[in-house]
C-alpha cells in the first residue's frame, strides 16, 4: 500500500493559528484534517457572572477583524431576552456600522490575503510590485470601512460605543458627511475590484453545498431574518439548536458545527448571495451578471468575486442609510432586565454568528453559547479539501499544498474566533 | 488605533509612531515612549500610537518626509536594550522578531509601503527589547526604565530629521 502525507505546518494569510494534514493512500485522499491548535479562549466561561451591559465590550474582544458581528449578535440576544425592540434610526445605525465591518474585512481578505493565490504571488507585498494600484485601492477601501466603524463605534478596533438598546452616543448628520465622501469613492473602487477579481482564472470546481444564511423579506441580511437553507431549513433563530449541533473533534480546539440530520453546511458570502440574490439592488445584480455570475455560485474559488460584490453592496447600503439618517431622540432604548433566555444571530463577514444567553433576574449571565462562522464552516472546508485534492493527486506535492491553502482561504477562516486555527501535512501511503 | 494623543503636523514633516498593545506587558513600550514625548516635540511633528492594524499605519505615513517608529522587540537577553535602525542605510534585521501576532508586522508594513511607493524618505526604527508580554501585565522595570531614555533619543532624532529633510527651512 502506497501512503503519502502532505503537511502544511503553519497556514499563512489566515487569521489565527492552524495547520492541515492530508492523507493519501493508494491514490485516494483518505483524510483531510484542518488542525486548529490556537488555544481555547474560554469566552463563554468568561461571560458567566457578568452583567448584560458588559457583554458587548467583552465579546468584541473575540475578534479584531469582526468585533461588530459579535457585538451585534450579543445586543440582539440581550434585547430578545428582555423584550426590547430597537427600530428606526438606531436599527439603521446598526446596519451602517455592520457595512463598515464588511467593507474593511472583505477588502483585507480579497486583496491582501486571497488575490495573491490567483496571481501566483507568495504574498501581497510581492503582488504590490506588479499590482500597486489595486493594493493601494484595497488600503483605501479598508480605510473607508474603518472610518465608518470609528465614527459610529468610537474606534476602529474593538469599538466601544455599542450597547444593548442602541449606542452610548449617536452621530450628528454633519459627522457623517466626510464618511459619505469616502464611501462614494470606495464604491467606485469596489466596482473596479469586482471586475479585476472576476478576470482571474478559476479552477473548474463546484460542490453541492447546503447553504445556510439569514433571510429577511426586505433586505440583504445583516442583523435580522430567519435561518434558511437551500434545502428544507426555514426556522427562527431561537430554533437553531433544534437543527444544528456542535461536535468536538480530536484534531481541533474549535468545535465542528453540523446540521443534525445531514452534516456539513456552508455559511458566508456564497450562502448569503445564493439565498438573498433577489434582495441585492439592481446595480449589484447587474454587476454580478456582467462578471458571469448567476444568482447561485457553487464554485468556492469564486467566493472572492462575491466578497467584492458584497463590498459594493455595503458601500451602496451605507450611502443609502446615511442619506436617510435623522438622529434619534434617544441614543438607546431603555432596558429593564429580568430572568430569561435570549437569542441573537447576525451575518458576520464570514457567515452566521449565533449567540444564546441565559440571564438571572438582575441581568447577570448564567450561561452563554457563541457559535462563530468558522466553526460552522470547518466540516465544509475539510470536505472541499478532500474533493479538491482528489482532482490533483497526480500533481507535485508543492502544487497540492498551494492549492489546498488557497482552498482554505476561500473561506476566509478566522481561526482566532473559532478556537475558539493552520499547518498542511499530506500523508501518502 | 490612535490612542494616546494625535497632534496634527502638516504632511512633509516628521511623524513619530509608538507601536504595540499597552495591555500586553512590554508590548506597551511604544505607547509609553509616545506618552513621554508629550510636550517635548516641535509643533510640526506628529505623534501617534497604533496598537494593532499596521495596514492603517501605511496610510498614516502618507505625506510625511520622515517617520520614527518605536516598537517592542522579542526578548534576546537584555530587557530594555534600545536598538536604533536607520532603514536608509541598514535593512531591518529579521532577528529582531517584532512582536506582532498579526499577519503584517512592522518589517512587512515597511516593505509593502516601499512596494507601493508610500514609504517616507527616511524611516528610523527604535526597537526596545522586551521581557514579558503577558496579558494585562505592566511594563517590566528594565523596559519601563528605558522609556525616558528612548524618548530623549527620539527628541534628538526628530530635531536632526527636521534639519535634514529637504524642506528643513520650512519653519525650523
Amino acid at each position: 500500500m502506497a501512503t503519502k502525507t502532505l503537511r502544511v505546518d503553519y497556514l499563512t494569510r489566515v487569521e489565527g493559528e492552524g495547520a492541515l494534514d492530508l492523507e493519501i493512500s493508494d491514490g485516494r485522499v483518505t483524510s483531510a484534517q484542518l488542525r486548529i491548535f490556537e488555544p481555547p479562549r474560554f469566552f463563554e466561561a468568561f461571560l458567566r457572572g457578568r452583567g448584560y451591559a458588559e457583554t458587548p465590550d467583552i465579546v468584541a474582544r473575540i475578534c479584531g477583524i469582526c468585533p461588530i458581528a459579535y457585538q451585534m449578535s450579543a445586543v440582539h440576544a440581550i434585547e430578545n431576552a428582555f423584550g426590547v425592540t430597537v427600530d428606526g434610526p438606531l436599527r439603521a445605525l446598526r446596519r451602517l456600522i455592520y457595512c463598515g465591518e464588511w467593507i474593511e474585512s472583505h477588502a483585507l481578505h480579497v486583496i491582501m490575503l486571497h488575490a495573491p493565490d490567483f496571481l501566483g504571488f507568495p504574498d501581497a507585498i510581492q503582488m504590490a510590485r506588479e499590482h500597486g494600484n489595486m493594493v493601494r485601492n484595497g488600503l483605501t477601501l479598508k480605510k473607508a470601512g474603518n472610518e465608518l466603524i470609528r465614527v459610529l463605534g468610537g474606534r476602529e478596533v474593538h469599538p466601544v460605543n455599542v450597547k444593548a438598546g442602541g449606542f452610548y452616543r449617536v452621530p450628528s448628520r454633519a459627522e457623517l458627511v466626510p464618511v459619505t465622501e469616502s464611501l462614494t469613492h470606495a464604491r467606485e473602487l469596489a466596482i473596479d475590484l469586482v471586475r479585476w477579481v472576476a478576470a482571474f482564472t478559476f479552477p473548474q470546481f463546484e460542490r453541492d453545498y447546503e447553504f445556510v444564511a439569514l433571510r429577511h423579506p426586505d433586505e440583504y441580511p445583516f442583523n435580522e431574518g430567519r435561518l434558511v437553507s437551500n434545502r428544507d431549513i426555514d426556522i427562527g433563530i431561537t430554533e437553531y439548536e433544534t437543527q444544528f449541533e456542535e461536535r468536538q473533534v480530536a484534531h481541533s480546539t474549535a468545535l465542528h458545527s453540523m446540521i443534525k440530520r445531514r452534516g456539513a453546511y456552508l455559511v458566508g458570502p456564497l450562502a448569503r448571495y445564493a439565498l438573498n440574490f433577489d434582495c441585492l439592488p439592481d446595480s449589484v445584480q447587474a454587476l454580478a451578471r456582467e462578471c458571469g455570475l448567476g444568482p447561485v455560485c457553487r464554485n468556492p474559488f469564486k467566493s472572492i468575486i462575491v466578497r467584492a460584490l458584497e463590498i459594493v453592496y455595503a458601500c451602496e447600503e451605507a450611502l443609502r442609510l446615511i442619506a436617510a439618517y435623522e438622529p434619534p431622540a434617544l441614543a438607546a432604548v431603555p432596558i429593564t432586565p429580568h430572568a430569561g433566555t435570549g437569542f441573537g444571530c447576525t451575518e458576520a463577514p464570514r457567515g452566521l454568528c449565533w449567540h444564546r444567553y441565559d440571564f438571572d433576574a438582575e441581568g447577570t449571565i448564567r450561561a452563554a453559547r457563541i457559535v462563530p462562522p468558522t466553526s460552522q464552516n470547518q466540516p465544509s472546508i475539510e470536505a472541499d479539501l478532500t474533493a479538491l485534492a482528489t482532482t490533483i493527486l497526480d500533481q507535485p506535492d508543492e502544487v497540492i499544498r498551494d492549492r489546498c491553502e488557497q482552498t482554505i482561504r476561500n473561506f476566509d477562516p478566522c481561526i482566532s474566533c473559532s478556537a475558539h486555527f493552520l499547518k498542511l501535512s499530506v500523508h501518502r501511503t | 488605533m490612535t490612542r494616546v494623543h494625535e497632534r496634527g503636523a502638516r504632511p512633509g514633516k516628521v511623524l513619530v509612531v509608538g507601536l504595540g498593545n499597552p495591555d500586553r506587558g512590554d508590548d506597551g513600550i511604544g505607547a509609553a515612549v509616545a506618552q513621554a514625548l508629550v510636550g517635548r516635540l516641535p509643533p510640526d511633528a506628529a505623534v501617534k500610537v497604533r496598537r494593532g492594524d499596521l495596514l492603517a499605519l501605511i496610510q498614516d505615513w502618507e505625506g510625511f518626509e520622515a517617520i520614527v517608529c518605536i516598537d517592542a522587540a522579542a526578548p534576546m537577553g537584555v530587557p530594555g536594550r534600545i536598538c536604533r535602525v536607520d532603514l536608509n542605510s541598514t535593512a531591518l534585521p529579521r532577528n529582531l522578531s517584532f512582536t506582532s501576532s498579526h499577519a503584517l508586522g512592522l518589517p512587512e508594513a515597511i516593505e509593502l509601503a516601499r512596494s507601493l511607493q508610500l514609504a517616507p524618505r527616511q524611516i528610523i526604527v527604535y526597537a526596545i527589547e522586551g521581557a514579558s508580554f503577558d496579558s494585562g501585565a505592566p511594563l517590566t522595570p528594565a523596559v519601563a526604565a528605558a522609556a525616558q531614555l528612548a524618548a530623549d533619543q527620539v527628541v534628538a532624532e526628530v530635531g536632526q530629521l527636521r534639519c535634514s529633510t529637504p524642506e528643513a527651512a520650512f519653519d525650523a
